[in-house]
């Protein structure tokens, strides 16, 4: 039995049912029995988040149509390498993808077809029709991305929380989760989101969280993400440490912490260190970063 | 052509095969490497390498070819990134297990349940991907053994070492 050295397939045997009447008796007398019991009760009661494959085959042919079969162009090592925005670029202009992500701590700049200006900060997404580019503008995104629009037809940025089309501007979109924010550096743009209609000029920024629409006002010329510093104007706490996960592919553990913060302020994309004191100092929350540097636990 | 219904070239059989196999795939990779979101993507990648290569790879090759693929890619991203096993809005509990205990109950189970998770993130890959493919995927050991193309014996024993290996992280609740 469990004892028995040699019999080292006994608990695979017990879970197919293949123990003998005899075995199967002495097994559930021995004191072990019920944590086994208690582990594969557990066990069964696990599943895994689920797949939608009907969603990733239609994901799968946007992504296959764009390359001839047979001509075989080999991404994976080129992501293994550190990702450098001149390899993206030129993976983007010989091979007319449609589908463009910033990994974490990412920012990629791409340049449309029609020479306007996208760039992408950490862990976004954004797609676009490149072959019927001249009649239709669009970009559908997630996440959050600075535009510099060329003068030309209505150039539009689809997000799931709201629209944004401009003819020739310079402007951001933040779209995630239930927060949708544009904010217009240059030009006029015009949004839509849930029954809201926005025309913003340079300096105006619109927002929608949850469901409280706001305007502000502000000076700057552009993101300060694209100088590598992420701002914040009050926003939930949860917001500031996704984005933290997101700049430093971190994970950030918070047991027992209460959420209801928000948080106005900054923090730099390129010193760990710094940004972490910066963000938990302000809010008085300890933390401690793992030896391997991935995960951030916080204590109260 | 005669032989269309072999071919992986062939949309319609294409696509049949990605729904029939993607699943179970990304589930495989997940448990392997420990990220599902970058297992969905190597799926992506591993079923493009496939329809890239359809003239070469019959329908009869294609599972052991998209596994191999995939599992390929795993490694090489491993190699530069090591990742701990997340399960953190990956593994959750199952839909139809709802049932009315009371709520201490539910509490100590929580507790229970926490526990069991962090011990199988902290299994050796292999009997990791044994015991999640038996329990979640209710895969037979025969099944699991032609995924990976070892005997159904070595599975059993991966099996049958798992659970020691659970027992022994859990310990006296």
């Amino acid at each position: 039995m469990l004892d028995d050295k040699k019999d080292d397939i006994f608990l695979s045997r017990w879970i197919n049912g293949e123990l003998s009447e005899k075995e199967l008796r002495e097994f559930q007398a021995h004191p072990e029995y019920e944590h086994y019991a208690k582990i594969m009760a557990g066990a069964d009661a696990l599943d895994l988040k689920d797949y939608d494959g009907e969603k990733e085959l239609i994901k799968l042919k946007s992504k296959r149509n764009d390359k001839k079969p047979g001509s075989v162009i080999k991404l994976w090592p080129y992501f293994a390498a550190a990702a450098s925005i001149a390899i993206i670029l030129g993976i983007f202009l010989f091979n007319p993808n449609q589908s463009i992500t910033a990994d974490y701590g990412e920012k990629l700049a791409v340049t449309l077809p029609d020479g306007s200006e996208m760039i992408l900060n950490a862990k976004s997404n954004a797609i676009f029709d490149k072959g019927n580019w001249e009649k239709n503008r669009l970009v559908t995104l997630e996440g959050e991305a600075f535009f510099k629009v060329k003068k030309g037809s209505k150039f539009t940025v689809a997000t799931k929380n709201g629209e944004v089309s401009v003819l020739g501007t310079q402007f951001s979109v933040h779209s995630q989760n239930s927060l949708f924010e544009v904010n217009c550096f240059e030009g006029k743009v015009s949004v839509v989101n849930k029954g809201h209609n926005e025309i913003l000029t340079a300096g105006k920024a619109y927002r929608n969280l949850g469901n409280t629409p706001e305007n502000w006002t502000f000076n700057t010329l552009e993101p300060s993400w694209l100088s590598n510093t992420s701002s914040f104007r009050s926003i939930p706490i949860h917001y500031v440490f996704k984005e933290l996960e997101e700049q430093y592919n971190i994970q950030i553990e918070q047991e027992n912490l209460d959420l209801g913060y928000k948080y106005t302020g900054t923090f730099p994309n390129d010193n760990i260190d710094v940004a972490l004191k910066t963000v938990f100092s302000t809010l008085g929350i300890d933390y401690s970063l793992s030896q391997d540097g991935k995960t951030v636990v916080l204590e109260k | 052509m005669s032989d269309n219904k072999n071919s992986t070239c062939n949309e319609k059989v294409f696509d049949n095969f990605f729904k029939s196999h993607s699943k179970l795939l990304r589930n495989y990779i997940y448990y392997k490497f420990g990220d599902l979101d970058q297992a969905e993507d190597i799926v992506q990648d591993a079923f493009i390498k496939l329809w890239n290569n359809c003239s070469k790879v019959d329908l009869d090759k294609a599972k052991s070819y998209i596994y191999t693929v995939a599992t390929n890619l795993g490694i090489s991203i491993a190699r530069h990134q090591k990742v701990k096993f997340k399960y953190k809005d990956y593994i959750i509990q199952r839909k139809t297990d709802v049932n009315n205990e009371s709520p201490e109950f539910i509490a100590l189970e929580k507790e229970y349940m926490q526990k069991l998770k962090n011990a199988i993130a902290e299994l050796p890959e292999r009997q990791r991907e044994v015991f999640l493919l038996s329990r979640i995927d209710k895969k037979t050991y025969r099944e699991i053994a032609e995924l990976s193309n070892v005997s159904v014996k070595a599975i059993e024993k991966l099996m049958h070492k798992a659970l020691l290996t659970l027992r022994k992280k859990i310990g006296n609740i």
